[in-house]
């Protein structure tokens, strides 16, 4: 098979994005899609790249010839990077008792992952040889890497007795307790490892997680997943987003440097593996969103603490204003103390910050005929314990309870990326 | 995880001795460019495969591609290709040896085979540079086309035996079956119906498709798989609705017996009969018994983890089992050939094979109908995912079998 045509296509990560058989794919969104072009044409890979869009709505572009490096030697990518438009997650239950099995999986992942965010296929579209298989299921093909970034976390089940590893458990991995207002279904909870694909083409990112489920066959089996669509969180530069309720989300979200130092990546009190990876939380959360429709917007601003064009808080004008919740209006507080933004707010919980990462979904449409919507919530911080602290404090209180539900819940360690001729959680086996 | 070999052929001419260096080890050291091709200990010749991504793509260097007849060890180490995934040892279309599931990072692998003199090419699919030609001087050995090739033969033969005497027990059965409604017997029939499920159900993917003699391929008054075994979701109204399942929807949804029923009954008489005749003279070839493996299990994955097939008994999982016992029995038949040639391969698809059999010991109820419990819509809401999880794990390295008999 010498003559595979993706060959041609073939490049290093880093390499500048100009190939041209991508144009007719390449889209730009937005009013200012001129100056963006420009702006994106610097590109040069990895996390600084990642930071180099413009502030404005040009920024949020879509350039499917984009691609971002798995091999970072740091951080996996998926987490700092700009959020993509869609995101496929899915959980795996491990079925093998064998390490090795583990191990393998691990690094065949790791490899999978590499090509794919390169925008290469895994092995063979269509092999030469008779009565073959294909080694990749040949949908993403020639569609370029679309800023794939596939993710890995280890949960909890990792660490229990099967594989010897118990005594290499991230100091924090643990299940999550039991939180109020959790309503949260055995099928869509757990998981003993997940995958997060992000990809500014949906087709890119489920065609990832579907191969690497091939692969995995025989080790893991598939557990839950959600289709996420429509990034419904903030990065640095980005334009802040809408969730499913028409609310702006992420405003206030982590985007500097120093902030994810502080509150995402985790740091030498943790296993030398785990340096540089993070904990994630990932919960489905349900809409009603008849419900919500039916509530006049005045009082959906008060549930939020954010007017729904602008985004700024009750307290302020503009969408960046930094909430001041002891204002007044005419002796009552202009933000209420249960909306969502108060009861979430750093302010207010000792100063903790956690990253959002959130997609919205939908499943179509439940028993009773409405629209099964939501957000798929995900969320990386150093201490999977400041995810408890927030989430109990809304749980019990938030104004918008009336109008979610917790269906789906789980918690993973997200190892560092490998250097090249590495893999993820390499260290786990040595 | 070292592969145990089972040696049955004193001629073979090469012989694959050591397995993998893998299990509990995590070694991520770089090798190097220890390019040293020279004998180790073991008196094999040593020939190191280095993969690794370069300028042109993924590369997969060989380092001696000149060496003299007799044991060669092939080090496959995997730097930072990760487009490469498997290399194997090919003499011609035939695969002397050969190791899958390599990534980097992962320690590196081993294996030996014994080559006579002739030329060899290391393959590495998916490589810039996919093939590298090796030249072995040297006595040639006596010609390794044996080994395999013999072994699949005589598998295909054995297993042929087994599709007759399968297609034997089922017109036995059908027999059975309709004396039982021509007598009148409901509970005896629903019980005959459930024993002769089983027969058809191992062997349909080598029995599907035949065509009566002066039938257009399209019309299915002469396709003798409709004429047997259609559901009713399938039913071309030109035709109308033969064979087990409209049996079984008198017998199970009706539970009664009409004149209809008897007729149903010495029909599918009829029409396994002729299958029988037509099944003997089956001319397969190994990849067959490989295709007809998997084909067995997608069977299980379409139709009986869903509870299509048997509608009205929902005897659904003594299909399966036969779906699965079928699919063993050719994948034994082919396990000697395929030892020789892939015996990772072959030890994969024997442990999950092992993991489908053994779960569904806990599905054996001697006291209902076909020896298996009632696949009912409960019991698919509880098992449905875990049934079909664990096929699946068989069935994708079985889906592998084709590609590899063929080339022997």
């Amino acid at each position: 098979m010498t003559s595979e045509p993706h060959r041609a296509q073939d490049r290093t990560p880093d390499a500048p994005a100009t190939r041209g058989g991508l144009s007719r794919r390449r889209l730009f969104a937005g009013a200012g899609a001129g100056v963006a072009v420009g702006a994106v044409a610097g590109f040069a890979g990895g996390r600084g790249t990642a930071n180099a869009q413009p502030a404005t709505d040009a920024g949020d572009s879509v350039d499917l010839s984009r691609s971002h490096t798995f091999y970072t030697g740091s951080h996996q990518a998926g987490i700092e990077t700009l959020p993509q438009r869609h995101c496929v997650y899915m959980t795996f239950d491990l079925t093998t008792t064998s390490v090795t099995d583990l191990q393998v999986l691990l690094a065949r992942w790791s490899a999978g992952i590499a090509q794919m965010m390169a925008g290469r296929p895994i092995g063979t579209v269509a092999p030469d040889r008779a009565g073959a298989v294909a080694q990749d299921t040949g949908e993403a093909y020639e569609l370029g890497p679309s800023s794939l970034t596939v993710t890995l976390g280890l949960g909890p089940g990792v660490f229990d007795g099967r594989f010897g590893l118990a005594g290499k458990r991230p100091r924090l991995l643990a299940d999550l307790p039991s939180l109020p207002s959790d309503s949260l279904q055995p099928a869509l909870t757990g998981g003993d490892l997940s995958l997060q694909a992000c990809a500014d083409d949906p087709q890119v990112a489920y065609h990832a997680i579907r191969d690497l489920a091939r692969m995995g066959r025989g080790t893991v089996n598939t557990r839950w997943t959600v289709m996420g669509f429509g990034r419904a969180s903030a990065g640095k530069g980005q334009m802040t987003p809408r969730n499913l309720m028409g609310f702006k989300d992420g405003t206030r979200n982590i985007k500097e440097p120093a902030e994810f130092d502080e509150f995402v990546w985790v740091g030498d009190d943790e296993p030398a593996w785990m340096r540089g990876g993070t904990y994630q939380v990932a919960r489905k959360i349900r809409m009603d969103i008849e419900i919500w429709d039916s509530d006049d917007v005045t009082d959906q601003q008060r549930v939020i603490g954010r007017t729904k064009e602008v985004g700024a808080p009750l307290s302020g004008k503009k969408e960046f204003d930094t909430p001041d919740f002891h204002k007044t209006v005419s002796g009552k507080a202009a933000i209420d103390p249960t909306s969502h933004i108060a009861l979430a707010a750093h302010e207010n919980n000792g100063g903790i910050k956690i990253l959002r990462r959130s997609y919205n979904f939908t499943d179509g449409i439940n028993d009773l005929g409405q629209l099964d919507a939501g957000l798929l919530f995900i969320s990386y911080q150093n201490d999977p314990g400041h995810f408890v602290t927030l989430q109990r404090r809304l749980g019990s209180s938030d104004l918008l309870n009336e109008y979610i539900a917790h269906i789906g819940s789980g918690i993973f360690a997200v190892p560092p990326a490998p250097r090249e001729g590495h893999y993820l959680a390499e260290g786990l086996f040595s | 995880m070292p592969t145990p070999l089972r040696r049955s052929s004193a001629l073979a001419a090469l012989s694959v001795l050591a397995v993998a260096a893998l299990a509990g080890c995590g070694s991520s050291e770089d090798k190097g460019d220890d390019t040293s091709a020279t004998s180790k200990g073991s008196g094999a010749s040593q020939v190191n495969v280095t993969l690794a991504s370069g300028g042109g793509g993924d590369e997969c260097q060989v380092d001696t591609k000149e060496l003299a007849a007799g044991p060669v060890t092939f080090t496959v180490k995997n730097e930072s290709a990760t487009g490469i995934t498997e290399v194997e040892l090919l003499s011609g279309q035939r695969i002397l040896g050969e190791k899958e599931n390599l990534a980097p990072g992962l320690p590196e692998v081993h294996f030996t085979v014994t080559l006579g003199g002739g030329d060899y090419e290391i393959y590495c699919p998916n490589a810039a540079t996919e093939k590298t030609p090796i030249k072995v001087t040297g006595e040639a050995s006596a010609s390794p086309t044996g080994s395999a090739a013999q072994q699949l033969a005589q598998g295909v033969t054995e297993y042929t035996q087994y599709v007759n005497l399968q297609v034997d027990n089922m017109v036995t059965a059908v027999r059975n079956l309709q004396k039982a409604v021509d007598a009148g017997d409901l509970a005896k029939a629903q019980q005959a119906y459930g024993e002769a499920r089983p027969f058809y159900e191992k062997i349909e993917s080598d029995v599907e498709g035949f065509v009566l003699p002066g039938f257009d391929a399209t019309d299915n008054h002469g396709n003798l798989d409709y004429l047997i075994d259609m559901r009713a979701s399938n039913l071309d109204p030109a035709v109308g609705w033969h064979g087990f399942h409209a049996v079984e929807r008198d017998l199970f949804g009706r539970k009664q017996i009409t004149a209809s029923t008897k007729r149903l009954a010495a029909e599918l008489t009829t029409n396994v009969t002729k299958l029988a005749k037509v099944a003997k003279t089956l001319k397969l070839k190994p990849e067959d018994l490989a295709n007809g493996a998997a084909g067995l299990l997608e069977e299980v994955q379409a139709n009986k983890i869903s509870g299509e097939e048997e509608a009205f008994s929902h005897i659904d999982l003594v299909d399966f089992a036969n779906n699965v016992e079928g699919a063993q029995q050719a994948f034994e038949a082919l396990r000697a050939g395929l030892t020789e040639i892939d015996p990772t391969l072959t030890e994969t698809i024997s442990k999950r094979f092992q993991a489908v059999t053994s779960m569904l010991e806990d599905y054996k109820d001697p006291n209902a109908i076909g020896g298996y419990k009632t696949y009912t819509p409960q019991l698919k809401k509880t098992d449905a995912n875990k049934l079909s999880q664990t096929v699946q794990a068989l069935q994708d390295p079985l889906s592998r079998l084709a590609e590899k008999v063929a080339t022997a």
